[in-house]
């Protein structure tokens, strides 16, 4: 999250060479809020599923440090859009049949916000999405969300699809040990094509650009100055 | 002592201020410290380090992320109340 993005000489995309990966922080929060759920032994089980190249396991061994049993790794090199991820995610919840699955609620290299009710929908699961509680019953989830203007809160059927906000929790840090310790959980890898999900996009990106450089701003004596300016750039 | 080290490093790599930073420092404490020779003096230290890379460290890292990802994804009041005190 604290890398200096710089934008391709091509305008074809952003600069990943030698970038440090890492977790999407609000994945992070929704892995943390399934391993307090697991704790709290409100779930039985926590699966960390990872779409990328073969760097992604770093990843997946994060959230296995942080208390995920197991991980899922989709071997894929190529750039992909919510569509696609939402695709290859209902293929794994429908091998997994998990109750709830978590999701931050946008990743902060396109902030698309699309992958996590998208793939409620492709689910036909519920979804609570912008959630900052999470409270679990027998029978339902109830999300609180966060919405323009306060807050809504929802009682989800199971299974249901919650993508994270960032006020539902603070996450815990993968200490060393931990990180040793999940080498040794299993990590399952398959492809998009072992999942029968197509990875052909109808979507193009035309040209990436860095936002316009901030103009200075000019100091003034007073406010005879200041209207004078004002009445120059024609705002009068 | 050398466990230590290790997490001091890797734990590090996440630190604000950067690795090559936290490096210099943890080589001048674990040198002030090189002549211990009583087990508890010993094990007091180690201690010490440990609780330093979990409330100081750890928390600064977490700290400083929370921050940053509070300032960027603000909900709509933060960003109107942010906006009225530019403007005052």
């Amino acid at each position: 999250y604290s890398v200096k993005v710089r934008v391709k000489a091509d305008k074809t995309g952003v600069d990943t060479n030698n970038v440090k990966m890492s977790m999407n922080p609000f994945c992070e929060i929704a892995v943390e809020e399934a391993v307090r759920m697991k704790d709290q032994k409100l779930a039985s089980e926590v699966v960390a599923v990872t779409i990328g190249p073969t760097q992604s396991q770093e990843t997946l061994r994060t959230a296995m440090a942080m208390g995920a049993d197991r991980g899922v790794h989709i071997k894929c090199d190529q750039e992909l859009q919510p569509l696609t991820v939402a695709k290859l995610l209902k293929a794994v919840a429908e091998k997994e049949k998990p109750d709830m699955v978590l999701l931050g609620k946008q990743a902060i290299d396109d902030d698309a916000n699309q992958t996590g009710q998208m793939l409620s929908a492709l689910l036909g699961w519920s979804q609570g999405s912008f959630a900052s509680k999470v409270t679990a019953t027998k029978e339902s989830l109830e999300v609180v969300r966060e919405i323009d203007g306060g807050t809504e809160t929802l009682s989800l059927k199971m299974p249901a699809v919650v993508t994270a906000d960032l006020r539902l929790n603070e996450p815990r840090y993968a200490t060393l040990p931990n990180i040793m310790k999940a080498r040794k959980k299993p990590v399952e890898t398959m492809s998009p094509e072992d999942l029968g999900v197509s990875i052909d996009t109808k979507l193009k990106t035309v040209s990436v650009a860095e936002p316009p450089t901030r103009q200075a701003g000019a100091m003034v004596a007073d406010v005879n100055e200041l209207v004078a300016k004002i009445k120059a750039a024609g705002f009068a | 002592v050398r466990d230590l080290y290790k997490r001091v490093i890797v734990v590090g790599k996440d630190y604000p201020k950067g690795p090559d930073y936290v490096r210099e420092k943890a080589k001048k404490w674990f040198f002030q410290n090189k002549d211990l020779s009583s087990e508890r003096d010993i094990k007091r230290a180690v201690a010490t380090g440990r609780a330093f890379i979990r409330d100081e460290m750890i928390a600064a890292i977490q700290l400083k992320k929370y921050r940053v990802m509070r300032e960027r994804y603000k909900v709509p009041e933060e960003e109107a109340l942010a906006e009225n005190r530019t403007k005052s």
